[in-house]
């Protein structure tokens, strides 16, 4: 993670400096995704100009460079491609999605997308999917409780994928909650005040502040607002804001 | 796909290890669920005897009663010999007489039982999504509410009352509920087929789920609680009923 030139060092404004590094974090996270992005359109371009609809198969090209991507970032537990339902011919849905398991192996995920057998077929509701969607542009989800992939309080970061401009799914990537937090704590505490990281709506990702624990929310100040605003840095009431610049987190301090 | 390989949400439940001192009756009701629920699907080939017991945290021995047992409903054959095994077969008795000779199994004890276990985790759940929700996070809890006031299909109807449970189990942002209430969905779901068959009581636990939506919503964490709480025991007392009709 590194730190752009120019940039206040520790000690002229430590909070700007945290809120850097924090962006800094999941700016990692996020080459990743835009890698598995670029891997993907390839693959589904090549497939087109080849005069056919993609296949699930066609997607298998995608594993070596996604296991490389698991097996060597820290961070991420789970990385691929979610398809756009109706993007393959062969399948109606299909998630190329990898994890690696607690004893460091990394399998598939092979969910049930049959609506007629499992209440989980639809994921096109969930935010990693459909704010890249919406918007066109990444987005970090959460944190939420991931009941469909892993069962873990995560972080999902994701990107569109476009194929001559037609949105053809999302590349992606987990963080569990906790990982981020061994990531981001060591620099919390370099803050003097109570510091917490919040996301668009409030909700904490990371604290070193008993009182306001990962998962609750912070109420009062519109952080989307501040999010989209620009401004380096903003108040409510007692309490300092900081966008984390490039990621939607704010680091709040007490 | 390869079947044992869709360990995804409820299906990876079915396969999960399980803890209970009646291991061959839990490994009965685990699988004979997943099989009413058609999270197994007819004619479905079972993992091998040593893959499956060690993946429920069973003993083969545990594990080939239990096979035994469901031999006998008739929701399991098993073939010998080259490409043999153990196979998931639908008979041709309705659905709800085999329903009904699974709550057989159950006592109203066990019942009951389930549903002080199923009432602390949902209870505990909505108090803790009042608090922690905001509107735009229970968006896809009121179309599973929606979607269960709608659903012809019995056994659809159970999944989604189910999949309402574990997303609010999520909404209150604990993975540990999260995780619970699948497991114990998996246990209780197909046994839901037998009171949620009844259009009037369906809409009954529309309505509920939507009330208590609406006191998340208003961050109403002293009736959020009870309401989801009533709602569970409400069920359970109909299971109840039935079981004592049998």
């Amino acid at each position: 993670m590194g730190v752009s030139p120019g940039l206040a060092a520790p000690g002229t404004d430590t909070a700007l400096w945290v809120a850097e590094r924090v962006g800094g974090v999941l700016e990692t996270v996020f080459e990743a995704v835009a890698a598995t992005r670029a891997d993907t359109a390839a693959v589904l371009s090549r497939v087109t100009e080849e005069g056919r609809r993609p296949a699930g198969a066609d997607l298998a090209a995608l594993r070596p460079a996604l296991h490389r991507r698991l097996a060597d970032g820290e961070l991420v537990s789970g990385a691929g491609f979610v398809a756009a339902p109706g993007l393959l011919a062969d399948v109606p849905a299909w998630l190329e999605w990898w994890q690696r398991g607690a004893d460091g192996g990394i399998r598939p995920l092979l969910p049930d997308l049959d609506p007629g057998r499992s209440a989980y077929s639809d994921y096109t509701h969930w935010d990693w999917f459909a704010l890249p969607r919406d918007t066109g542009r990444r987005a970090v989800a959460g944190p939420y409780v991931d009941y469909l992939c892993s069962d873990e309080y995560s972080l999902t970061l994701s990107e569109p994928v476009h194929v001559r401009g037609e949105f053809a799914g999302v590349a992606a990537a987990d963080v569990y909650l906790r990982h981020f937090e061994a990531a981001v704590l060591p620099l919390l505490r370099h803050l003097a005040r109570p510091a917490h990281l919040v996301n668009a709506r409030g909700r904490v990702a990371a604290s070193a502040d008993p009182a306001h624990l990962a998962g609750s929310l912070t109420r009062g100040p519109d952080f989307g607002e501040l999010l989209l605003g620009g401004a380096r840095t903003g108040a409510h009431g007692e309490l300092r804001l900081v966008p984390c610049r490039g990621v939607p987190l704010v680091l709040v301090l007490a | 796909m390869g079947q044992d390989q869709r360990d995804g949400g409820a299906r990876g439940a079915v396969f999960s290890p399980v803890d209970n001192r009646a291991r061959v009756d839990t490994v009965v009701r685990r699988l004979g669920d997943a099989i009413e629920l058609g999270l197994l699907a007819d004619g479905e080939q079972l993992p091998g005897e040593t893959e499956l017991a060690g993946r429920l945290g069973v003993s083969t021995v545990t594990l080939r009663e239990a096979l035994m047992a469901l031999r006998q409903q008739g929701l399991v054959i098993t073939r010998r010999g080259r490409g043999g095994g153990s196979f998931v077969a639908l008979p041709d008795v309705p659905a709800e007489d085999r329903l009904r000779s699974r709550l057989r199994g159950w006592s109203t004890e066990e019942l009951r039982d389930l549903g002080d276990h199923w009432a602390a985790l949902s209870g505990a759940a909505a108090r803790l999504a009042a608090q922690r929700t905001e509107p735009e996070d229970l968006h896809q809890l009121r179309r599973t509410a929606d979607a269960l006031g709608q659903a012809a299909d019995v056994p659809a109807r159970s999944r989604l009352y189910g999949r309402f449970h574990v997303e609010l189990a999520a909404a209150a942002q604990s993975a540990r509920l999260t995780r619970e209430q699948v497991a114990l969905q998996g246990e209780v779901g197909a046994l839901l087929c037998l009171v949620l068959a009844d259009p009037a009581y369906r809409e009954e636990v529309a309505d509920r789920q939507r009330a208590l939506l609406r006191s998340v919503q208003d961050g109403a964490h002293e009736t959020a609680g009870p309401l989801a709480e009533r709602c569970v025991r409400e069920s359970t007392a109909r299971l109840v009923a039935v079981r004592l009709t049998l």
